[in-house]
């Protein structure tokens, strides 16, 4: 059911689909009133890992404060909100019945729909915010701790999923090889920043499929980097960090580049949390240039988990099929809705 | 004054609506459907076969717990939500007193016990006073067992209610004198919270929607994992 959307039409939007308590107000899809994130990495970093039920008891904490920051920083009170999101998946379930309630309790009082948001298509939202005049059809490379899929958008709501991770994602290889070399949590930046004191050559881990397909495997280079750095246990941690990180980033810049040239593609977008690293944005932008296409690497605060994504993704969700039941839980499996 | 009831504590989940004339409507399903999708729709159910609108509450109540850490949350986060767009305060409950407060008129010990998992259980005791009941001993977490060795060291005679006293049936009834409540009250009620909200915000025994806790009495396995390794 197709919904008639005034404008602007200024949508209240949750997240807590993992470890970030986020909320955001966002008129029309784009225009970004305020984005307020509360991260709780430091709750989990002494576990090495997000701990589902120390982030569930966080969010309920944490939510009423964020969502009252958001408000006052886009100047509104609950009367000028049109619409009410919130993540429904996929996520931690308990994460994510926390934003479910407390947007159907808002959307309860203030009289406005509510309107439940896949996580992953607010990921491929995020360049949207930034980049409102995006023509598809796009290649999206979206890459987290939780998912590594490369996403052919053929228009709002119309995506084909070209591949996918068929062991680790991307962002879980690097959490796993940080624990390993003793970095701490999370290990996306720490490698990262390591990284660039390195020399990305000094060892030739493998790639795993680089030629074949559009699916991923990242369980191999982690392997291949613990048993290496057991073998050599000398060997400079910058230059195990440097060669890692190329060998990954290789892999991802490979395939994307050429699902963009297969499906003639007017350009690539990057979302998901290792979509902050910054090697795999400088690749990806070369990559861009020798190919002719326009690469669209939303700001790192767009990419990790927020909510501003949330609601631009729910303006579109909303016209194409209009306010989401007030008794629709949350779905911790929820797929991208693909097309054919 | 109208206070909104939440209650999602156990398997139930509960709304009701309230005031100076007592209960004005009441919703409670104890299967089916899960919390989160039954909740919303609950309260604006009991909303509009009562005829008031949602700017009439005044006060929003919830079971904060011990129970089910995520049936819990959805209850809190709803409440929280709904009295921070409402621009009311809160008033936060135990589940353990709400199972206790509809059997007040027995003069026996009074223990309200819930199915924790696990092989535990979360109690308090609580004895009859004029207009409700007086709780003895502080909200806690423990095996059926010990709590059975502790009606036994009691000696009197005791009434458990509550979905944990059902369970451990077996156990509790070994202790002499203690007999266990039918299903009846085995599960703390919205009706019971509006009921006893109502005083409270005579008293303006309020919080506010950022300083209600959650009464989880149990930490989450890894940091019971982690203080067992940090002692080790």
């Amino acid at each position: 059911m197709a919904a008639e959307v005034p404008s602007p039409f200024r949508i209240l939007a949750l997240e807590t689909s993992c470890d970030e308590t986020a909320a955001a107000v966002v008129a029309d899809g784009h225009d970004v009133l305020s984005s307020v994130v509360s991260s709780q990495v430091d709750l989990h970093a002494r576990f090495g890992g997000v701990v589902p039920e120390l982030a569930s008891r966080a969010h309920v904490d944490l939510l009423t404060p964020v969502i009252a920051q958001a408000l006052v920083e886009a100047g509104l009170d609950g009367y000028g909100i049109h619409a009410v999101a919130a993540t429904i998946g996929p996520g931690l379930i308990g994460s994510l019945l926390v934003g479910v309630s407390a947007a159907k309790a808002l959307s309860l009082v203030w009289g406005v729909p509510f309107i439940g948001v896949n996580h992953l298509e607010g990921h491929l939202y995020a360049s949207f915010i930034e980049e409102p005049d995006l023509e598809p059809p796009l290649v999206v490379l979206l890459v987290s701790g939780a998912h590594t899929m490369l996403i052919a958008m053929e228009g709002p709501g119309q995506y084909r999923l070209l591949g996918s991770t068929i062991d680790d994602a991307a962002g879980e290889a690097y959490d796993k090889v940080a624990r390993f070399l003793g970095l701490g949590y999370p290990g996306g930046p720490v490698i990262d920043r390591l990284a660039m004191d390195g020399d990305p050559h000094a060892i030739a881990f493998p790639r795993a499929m680089k030629d074949e397909g559009y699916d991923f495997s990242f369980s191999g280079v982690k392997t291949s980097v613990i048993t290496y750095v057991r073998k050599q246990p000398d060997v400079s941690i910058a230059d195990v960090a440097a060669s890692f990180q190329e060998a990954v980033v290789d892999v991802l810049v490979t395939k994307t580049r050429r699902a963009a040239t297969e499906i003639g593609a007017n350009g690539i977008c990057l979302g998901g949390g290792v979509a902050a690293n910054s090697s795999l944005r400088e690749r990806l932008l070369d990559a861009c240039i020798a190919d002719g296409l326009r690469g669209f690497l939303p700001s790192r605060a767009m990419c990790t988990d927020n909510a501003a994504m949330i609601g631009a993704a729910a303006w579109w969700r909303y016209q194409s099929d209009g306010p989401t039941p007030l008794d629709v839980g949350a779905d911790p499996g929820l797929h991208l809705p693909l097309v054919g | 004054m109208i206070i909104l009831g939440i209650e999602t504590a156990t398997n139930q989940v509960g709304c009701a609506l309230g005031g100076y004339e007592g209960v004005l409507a009441s919703f409670h399903a104890s299967r089916g459907r899960r919390h989160a999708e039954t909740l919303a729709p609950a309260i604006e159910f009991v909303c509009k076969h009562a005829r008031i609108e949602m700017k009439e509450i005044s006060a929003v109540a919830v079971d904060i717990g011990p129970g089910l850490f995520t049936g819990m949350r959805v209850g809190v986060a709803t409440a929280k939500a709904m009295a921070q767009a409402l621009r009311v305060p809160m008033i936060g409950l135990s589940s353990l007193d709400l199972l206790a407060f509809p059997v007040r008129h027995s003069d026996r010990l009074i223990a309200p016990v819930i199915d924790a998992r696990k092989g535990e259980v979360f109690t308090a005791l609580y004895r009859q006073v004029p207009g409700g009941v007086q709780r003895l001993t502080q909200y806690r977490i423990c095996t059926p067992r010990e709590l059975a060795s502790e009606l036994i060291a009691r000696d009197e005679d005791c009434l458990v209610v509550g979905d944990g006293g059902l369970r451990y049936r077996d156990v509790l009834a070994n202790a002499g004198g203690v007999e266990v409540g039918e299903v009846g009250f085995a599960y703390p009620s919205a009706s019971a919270l509006v009921e006893l909200a109502h005083p409270r915000a005579i008293r303006e025994e309020f919080v506010q929607p950022w300083e209600l806790e959650l009464l989880y009495l149990r930490k989450s396995d890894a940091e019971i994992n982690w203080d067992r390794q940090e002692s080790v």
